[in-house]
């Protein structure tokens, strides 16, 4: 059976979440989740639409800090003249997921949180009926690798490379109170359990104190809307000259770079990225090619980074 | 089942739907709003893109159940029967559409668009169809007749 | 012209489409309706051991479960290969193949009641690419038990011309390619849906999304056993077709079948998913080809051996594997010409028919050698490719008619459009411009299944209202057909459009069609709608004659009115209708068109044959990112000869389409498998181009007036996708100076060629 609710309040939300025993799952926008429904890849019996919850929608902008609730559209993120001036690059990231029309429904939240993919895993019931289960439904091996133990669908954020390029912290919440961590700590390195939210946790505020002085944004895809990616990178230099960046889309986590750029060399980086990029053939762009965009991007972004 | 009472259109009825619907099934085949298309199902294509409290969404991702208490508005109620709509008469005049399956969807991503950004460039026209699949046209009469329709509103 | 023709109309089927009234097939819904859904293979080459029918009959909500065997006819649109049943019976052959089909009260019961199937499949050895179907195999492994030699070949299609092996053996200027073309799938908007319905009267009425309403009509009669006349097939608006829907489909059998059966009227659409396993889309394909030609360039052979992977069954395939060879004669003056094509069986879906049926890839394949021909003797692109084309009123090597043929001005259109001379071979590195031209028939000469009668016949109807209703079995696709009955109406009788009213795609009510593929509808429809329209207006002419004491011929039929040139007569359409129904009441007239005949005698002559033969040539600009392989195509310039645009709008519309559908198969699209399992059965995967990636379009009409066509007219709906395709892989040679010999042009592809001649 399918139960669906609407809480007003997060409070409202928590005690329906608690009734459920972690037979739940959260729509914010909806937008990626409801395929997974579909698909019979969520089986969740509850519903619990956060899109109700309207103090969750704010976008603030103090002493330059950015405070974003979670459940602010993509679209109202783009439009905002605030985020363009001060985080053009976030709004470069959000700009470049899914369709205009999706984007005015789907959330920075959602962004951040959205599920890991893989061209095995995200099908339809029926077409995993015919290549056979993998370990991320119910099988025992992994569809890309013949393993039985590890899972490499990838992270497809693109706005969570963003932020994590941007220093950015979350806020979540839950019945026993309010924590606060860097955003790229949310992140395991695991296709099946890709972030550590807690059962109940809700992601309640997104916020960015770094000044960067550059920004970088690149992602490779097909076409030039709806594809999701087959490389994210985002790159920024702070006040500090510690370069950060971050690339998704290769891995079942963002694989951030953090050093200073004194010490960065081009070699390094391509080494780290590449080591710690766990990709495998698993979306449709050939995995030589885009391990060798990796190359590629880095050193665009070096090129950039470095012009006169 | 539940029975919740939906505005479409302008109108408010009570519908008994199943609680993992979406508001694209609900309207085709509980409410027989057929104009509203059903063509990917998963988000890729923008035919079924109705409005929600004057914001465009795409049906196939929407719960029913979201919609209760909002005001749903679906291309049956774009032109009020009469007078056609600027983005509609101009995908007519223009020949912006062939088989016209993508039609409704456009129209319904077209008109809040342009009442967000009534003076629009070319390339923003292109950028806001971009969820819009449409295999006949190759886009060009479609985006020719939304800056038509833009133009017209405008004076 | 005085009338509605060769001016831009809009569709008279649009403001019921813009507004959401425009009934497609799962729009329509009727009392007591049954919903279907399939339980489809897992398996791709496998025998059915076991099936649980009778638990799912059990299942709640369900009113009939069928299997193979309870419609075993085979069926398929070309008589010589009906190698499909409606569900597998015994055996599948690919995966997604329909097993069972269960009729339940709602959609949700008969999802849950196909969960509940269990079936027990004992695998066969698969065969997923050509290279594995042209080996031999044991006979129980054979795909289909009827091809021969142990293999898996459906078709074997051979035509020679002057030994052309001979002249490239010894050849000095000559080019030789080998390429490889991904499967292409339609990707129309609208899921296939059919409801059918049993009568009272004993007779069967379907509604289905298809494009050929007469030969579904024919196989539903062969398939169920009853006759033609109690089988009405109803095509309403349709939402696309590019060939995707054009044969005859196993879900028109199933619903047609659980009508007959449960007396209720039963419905069934697709699945986005369910639209790519049907498929029926372009071949996946590989062609060795080589060109020669002389000093001067003018072309001296071509021979070419072309593979296709035609999956599990036939569809069109025995036309594609000749359309594959014979479409090479134009628009080059070729008078050694030589090609094999063999079709292959494999398990995975079918291919057929598709926008541009069988000349694309082998297009592309020609202008690329053409091109590099061009490059090898320093010539010019465009110049050599004007030394070489076919004169109007020619014939070619295989004997192909050649009548009107506009392809000098063609070229002429682009080559000043793009500034070309200026241009090309000029970009800086990492840009380019490409050429190439097309050719393609204007209907097939000969219909598909042998018969005496016409290929269509249109019927207008007068009455005391005026209006006058043109019948036709033409089917509208959004190609502009009914549209352009209407204006041919308008023009003969020389009254308002809105006079003017159509009645079609009904096998009850409309008259023969054969239907909307191989670019025939305008060319025969249109003739014979302007003998029917006509016809009324010389009975009208004649009754007025008649009362009035005029002669016939000089009356004039314009703006709504009828008059002599001396206004001495001067009288209202209305008037005019009123006088010639005197004393006989509504009457109809009509119309017919059957091709000339044409072609040679030898055998395999048949294939191509056209009553005229539309051209084009394009010239694309592109962007390359020599680092990460990514093309840009920044814009395509198009000229077209259509012979005569009736609907300038409706032309350029094809026209557009075409540009937009070729970009897609030459830089994104492209079916990918695992096992024969599609990988990519969704719009995320299977990349269509958005209005994005759609370059800047600049498209030049070319009325070349051809003295058999409507008016001059001539198609204009699939010719225009064949140049899109090489022009562009032309234009990444000049761009980055190397050749894309596999379709499509990926950026990986880009890059490892680029690294390669590096
Ligand atoms: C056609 C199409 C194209 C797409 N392209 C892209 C793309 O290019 N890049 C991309 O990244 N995505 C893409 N998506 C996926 C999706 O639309 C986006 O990721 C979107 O931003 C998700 O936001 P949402 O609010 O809809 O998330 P939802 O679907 O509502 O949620 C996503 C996940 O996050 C969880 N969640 C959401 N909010 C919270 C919260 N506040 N607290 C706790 N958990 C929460 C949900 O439980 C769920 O597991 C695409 C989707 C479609 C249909
Ligand atoms: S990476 Fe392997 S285990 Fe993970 S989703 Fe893909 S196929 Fe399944
Ligand atoms: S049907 Fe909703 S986007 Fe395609
Ligand atoms: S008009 Fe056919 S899909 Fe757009």
């Amino acid at each position: 059976m399918e139960y669906y609710h609407s809480p007003d309040t997060i409070q409202d939300a928590f005690s329906i979440a608690e009734k459920c025993d972690g037979n739940f799952i959260y729509f914010a926008g909806g937008t990626d989740v409801q395929i997974y429904r579909k698909q019979n890849l969520d089986k969740n019996d509850h519903i619990i639409d956060l899109s109700s919850i309207h103090d969750l929608n704010s976008i603030s902008l103090k002493d330059g800090n950015l405070t974003l609730g979670a459940m602010t559209s993509l679209g109202d993120i783009i439009t905002s003249n605030k985020i363009q001036n001060k985080y053009p690059l976030l709004v470069e990231a959000a700009k470049s997921v899914a369709t205009p029309v999706i984007r005015k429904t789907a959330t920075i939240g959602g962004n951040i949180l959205v599920r890991n993919r893989c061209t095995f895993y995200n099908q339809s019931q029926e077409w995993r009926n015919g290549v056979g289960s993998c370990l991320r439904d119910v099988g025992d091996i992994c569809q890309v690798t013949g393993g039985k133990n590890d899972c490499y669908s990838r992270n497809v954020s693109d706005t969570a490379a963003a932020l994590i390029a941007l220093n950015a912290e979350i806020t979540l919440l839950n019945s026993a109170g309010v924590s606060q961590q860097p955003l790229k700590d949310i992140f395991l390195p695991c296709g099946i359990k890709f972030h550590d939210l807690g059962n109940d946790n809700i992601l309640t505020q997104i916020s960015v104190s770094m000044k960067p002085k550059r920004w970088w944004y690149k992602k490779l895809r097909l076409r030039k809307t709806l594809d999701f990616t087959s490389l994210t990178v985002a790159a920024t230099i702070d006040i500090n000259n510690i370069a950060r960046i971050c690339l998704n889309g290769v891995s079942m986590t963002p694989i951030l770079i953090e050093e200073p750029l004194e010490t960065l060399t081009l070699e390094n980086l391509i080494k780290q990225a590449r080591k710690n990029c766990k990709t495998v053939d698993n979306d449709l762009m050939p995995l030589k090619y885009r391990r060798e965009m990796i190359n590629v991007f880095l050193e665009e972004w070096w090129e950039y980074e470095h012009r006169k | 089942m539940e029975k919740v009472a939906l505005t479409v259109n302008g109108f408010t009825q009570l519908v008994l739907v199943e609680s993992h619907e979406t508001i694209l099934d609900t309207i085709r085949n509980r409410l027989n709003l057929t104009g509203t298309k059903k063509c990917c199902d998963e988000g890729t294509c923008g035919s079924c893109t109705i409005m929600m409290d004057g914001k465009p969404v795409l049906g196939c991702l929407t719960p029913t159940l979201r919609c209760v208490g909002k005001k749903i508005l679906t291309i049956e109620g774009i032109s009020a029967g009469e007078n056609l709509h600027s983005v509609q008469k101009h995908l007519v005049k223009s020949l912006g559409l062939q088989c016209g399956f993508c039609t409704p969807g456009v129209v319904m991503t077209a008109v809040p668009f342009l009442e967000e950004n009534p003076k629009p460039s070319r390339d923003e026209i292109k950028e806001n169809l971009s969820g819009n699949l449409c295999r006949c046209t190759g886009y060009k009469k479609i985006i020719d007749a939304v800056e038509n329709a833009a133009e017209e509103m405008q004076s | 012209m005085s009338g509605a023709i060769g001016k831009p109309t809009p569709y008279i089927d649009a403001v019921q489409k813009v507004t959401g009234q425009a009934m497609y097939a799962d729009d329509f819904k009727f009392p007591n309706m049954l919903y279907v859904r399939f339980l489809r293979s897992t398996e791709s080459h496998a025998k059915i051991k076991s099936l649980n029918v009778t638990e799912v009959e059990a299942s709640s909500g369900v009113v009939a479960v069928i299997t193979g065997k309870d419609i075993p006819q085979p069926f398929g649109v070309l008589s010589i290969s009906r190698d499909e049943t409606a569900m597998a019976i015994e055996k599948v052959r690919y995966q997604g193949e329909i097993v069972a089909a269960v009729a339940a009260e709602t959609i949700e019961a008969a999802e849950a009641a196909v969960k509940r199937f269990r079936v027990e499949y004992e695998p066969i050895k698969e065969f997923y690419t050509p290279e594995d179907s042209l080996k031999t195999c044991e006979s129980h492994e054979q795909i289909h038990p009827h091809t021969k030699d142990h293999k898996n070949i459906h078709k074997t299609a051979e035509l020679r011309f002057n030994e052309p092996e001979k002249e490239l053996e010894t050849a000095k200027h000559k080019q030789t390619g080998n390429f490889k073309f991904a499967g292409v799938t339609h990707g129309f908007t609208e899921p296939h849906s059919a409801v059918a319905m049993w009568n009272g009267d004993e007779t069967l009425t379907v509604i289905s999304a298809t494009q050929v309403p007469h030969y579904l009509h024919k196989n539903l009669s062969k398939v169920l056993g009853l006759p033609l006349h109690k089988i009405q097939v109803k095509k309403p608006v349709l939402g696309g077709g590019f060939g995707g829907k054009s044969d005859p489909f196993p879900h028109e059998m199933i619903v047609s079948y659980l009508a007959m059966k449960t007396k209720r009227p039963v419905k069934c659409t697709f699945s986005r998913e369910e639209v790519f396993i049907t498929h029926h889309g372009r071949h996946p394909t590989e062609i060795a080809m080589s060109i020669s030609c002389d000093d001067d360039g003018k072309l001296t052979a071509l021979d070419t051996d072309i593979i296709i992977d035609g999956g599990a069954f036939g569809s069109f395939g025995v036309v594609t594997s000749y359309y594959n060879g014979v479409l090479l004669q134009g628009p080059y003056k070729l008078d050694k010409f030589g090609f094999r094509t063999r079709r292959t069986y494999t398990n995975k879906h079918q291919c057929g028919a598709m926008r541009g049926h069988g000349a694309v890839n082998p297009r592309y394949a020609v202008e690329t050698l053409l091109d590099m021909m061009a490059h090898d003797m320093k010539m010019d692109p465009c110049d050599l490719r004007e030394k070489n084309f076919l004169s109007e009123h020619s014939s070619t090597v295989g004997e192909f008619r050649i009548t009107s043929n506009g392809i000098r001005d063609c070229i002429a259109a682009v080559r000043k459009k793009s500034d070309w001379d200026n241009r090309y071979g000029k970009l800086p590195f990492g840009r380019g411009l490409g050429v190439a031209c097309g050719f393609f028939i204007s209907g097939s000469a000969l219909p598909i299944l042998w018969n005496r009668y016409p290929q269509t016949v249109v019927h207008a109807k007068l009455d005391f209202d005026g209006r006058i209703v043109m019948f036709s079995g033409a089917s509208e696709i959004g190609q502009g057909s009914d549209t352009m009955l209407v204006q041919i109406a308008a023009e003969e009788l020389g009254i308002p459009m809105d006079f003017v009213q159509v009645e079609v795609a009904d096998t009850k009510t409309t008259p023969v069609d054969l239907g909307s593929y191989s670019s025939r509808v305008t060319f025969m429809v249109g003739n014979a709608a302007k003998t029917a329209a006509s016809n009324v207006r010389s009975e009208m002419a004649k009754a007025i004659a008649k009362e009035k004491d005029v002669s016939a011929e000089s009356l004039i039929f314009k703006n709504g009115r009828i008059f002599t040139k001396d206004k001495s007569l001067d009288i209202s359409w209305e008037e005019g209708v009123e006088m010639a129904m005197a004393g006989r009441g509504a009457f109809v007239e009509s119309g017919f068109y059957i091709s000339p005949k044409l072609g040679g005698k030898f055998k395999g002559a048949g294939a191509g044959l056209s009553p005229s033969y539309s051209f084009g040539a394009f010239i694309s600009e592109v962007e390359v990112n020599p680092k990460t392989g990514e093309t840009n195509v920044k814009k395509v310039w198009g000229a077209h000869d259509c012979g005569k645009a009736l609907n300038p709008l409706a032309v350029e519309g094809q026209i557009e389409g075409s540009i937009h559908m070729g970009l897609g198969q030459v830089m994104s699209e492209e079916m990918r498998y695992n096992n024969g399992q599609q990988m990519n059965a969704n719009f995320f995967d299977y990349r269509i181009p958005s209005s994005l990636d759609t370059p800047d379009m600049d498209v030049t009409i070319i009325e070349s007036n051809d003295p058999e066509g409507p008016y001059g007219a001539k198609e204009a709906g699939e010719g225009p996708i064949h140049p899109v395709l090489p022009s562009i892989g032309n234009a990444v040679f000049d761009a980055v100076g190397i050749r894309m010999m596999e379709l499509p042009i990926t950026p990986d592809k880009v890059l490892k060629k680029l690294k390669e001649t590096a």
